[in-house]
């Protein structure tokens, strides 16, 4: 999936600040497949996750402006938008009609989130999978169905305090896992 | 917490995945700031993470790409005429000024028309008063005096429809018309009203042939009468040498 590269990431925000289509081009040649990817982790309906994408890289379009180098690479944001934009799927009204019937949906299943590794997680959640179960469903629901802490220490019955360092603790292990 | 404890803690990862709290969030710019070791952690996990997503990348429909470059043609187009706007407003001004000018003169030539509709009316309004007031005295004559006394006068073989109505003061012994329905006269003769007294015709005037064109009174006062025991209405020509007796047909006719 990789791409030889034929812009620097500074070049690639120069040119996509200016609306230059062909680097828009480029752009999503590049990185609509990882953007994919943490979008199917989040929706599980292929024909919503490429709605989903479509609006993300629209909003990615739109937005380039607000991007701060400042704040992280380009990815990075990119990512949170396709996060966010996902989330508000999987929450809306639309979507809980659509999924009702798929009990089987690890997503909206907090139980099944803490079962251990399924044959189709991938990416980040087949790296979510290897943390030990306590942590797992921590960041499972904090990350994938964008619960805030608080949410969390409520459904799970678990102090605000230690949702909050168990997260970080998983989040941290989690980082030594993807490292290359 | 020292720096190192600071970045193992977990919290670089949660910047990153955008789960910090504002405060947190806050805080963590500033220790990217103040601390080259946090900013390297934070992009060392970014493109950690970069790498992992483009490993587990999955290839959306191909039709994904072309719907999203419609879209962004379609409000590219948005942003290149709103990027007009300068030249938008001259525009704008220009046709404001000429669409003011236009009203402006639609304006003026409403308020001429308005003003001649109204100097008409106004005319009509006079008129109408006039005649409404005339009409009025001519009814105030006969309605004040209880001496009135009145005579139908019928339509004759000659002119069945006709019919007029005479109204005679016994006491002022003034003579007065309405006629309810005459034909108009031919325009060399005119219809002139006789009183009888003792089966002998007295001249009490001619109609004049402009009643019949203006229309505008209700009574037609005649010549006064001392006694009078019948009226009648005939067309005589205009001009003749002798108008004390009737020559003409008579129309009308009808007893007090």
């Amino acid at each position: 999936m990789n791409q030889t590269k034929t812009y620097s990431e500074q070049e690639l925000v120069g040119l996509l600040q200016e609306r230059n289509e062909k680097a828009f081009g480029y752009l999503y040649d590049n990185y609509s497949g990882a953007i994919f990817g943490i979008i199917n982790a989040i929706v599980t309906d292929k024909d919503i996750a490429n709605d989903v994408l479509q609006n993300v890289f629209i909003n990615i379009w739109r937005k380039i402006d607000s991007y701060d180098t400042s704040k992280g690479r380009l990815f990075t944001w990119m990512l949170n938008i396709a996060r966010n934009a996902s989330i508000d799927e999987i929450r809306s009204k639309g979507f809980r009609n659509s999924q009702q019937n798929q009990s089987l949906n690890e997503n909206v299943d907090v139980a099944g989130a803490s079962s251990g590794p399924s044959v189709e997680d991938v990416g980040l959640k087949k790296v979510l999978s290897t943390l030990k179960s306590e942590w797992r469903v921590l960041v499972d629901m904090s990350y994938f169905q964008g619960y805030t802490h608080e949410e969390i220490s409520k459904i799970l019955n678990i102090p605000l305090g230690t949702v909050k360092t168990r997260i970080r603790s998983a989040l941290s292990q989690l980082r030594t896992m993807i490292q290359p | 917490m020292n720096v190192q404890e600071y970045i193992s803690s977990g919290i670089v990862e949660s910047y990153v995945l955008g789960l910090t709290s504002e405060e947190e969030r806050r805080e963590f710019e500033n220790m990217c700031n103040q601390h080259p070791e946090v900013l390297a952690a934070r992009n060392a996990f970014e493109i950690a993470l970069e790498n992992q997503a483009m490993q587990n990348a999955i290839t959306p429909s191909a039709e994904v790409k072309n719907k999203l470059f419609n879209e962004i043609n379609a409000t590219a187009k948005v942003i290149s005429i709103a990027d007009q706007a300068p030249v938008r407003k001259i525009n704008w001004f220009k046709y404001a000024a000429a669409a003011s000018v236009i009203l402006l003169a639609g304006s003026l030539y409403f308020n001429f028309s308005l003003t001649e509709k109204n100097k008409k009316l106004n005319g009509e309004y006079n008129n109408t008063v006039a005649e409404l007031n005339s009409i009025k005295k001519d009814v105030q004559v006969l309605t004040d005096k209880s001496e009135i006394k009145m005579a139908s006068l019928k339509g004759t073989a000659v002119s069945p429809q006709s019919y007029t109505t005479v109204y005679w003061d016994s006491t002022s012994h003034d003579v007065y018309l309405l006629i309810n329905n005459l034909p108009k006269p031919p325009s060399d003769k005119q219809y002139q009203l006789w009183a009888f007294l003792d089966g002998k015709p007295i001249d009490v005037g001619f109609i004049s042939n402009e009643y019949f064109i203006k229309q505008n009174s209700l009574l037609v006062k005649a010549k006064s009468v001392q006694k009078v025991q019948a009226f009648a209405i005939s067309l005589e020509k205009i001009g003749r040498e002798d108008t004390s007796v009737p020559a003409g047909e008579v129309y009308v006719y009808g007893g007090l």
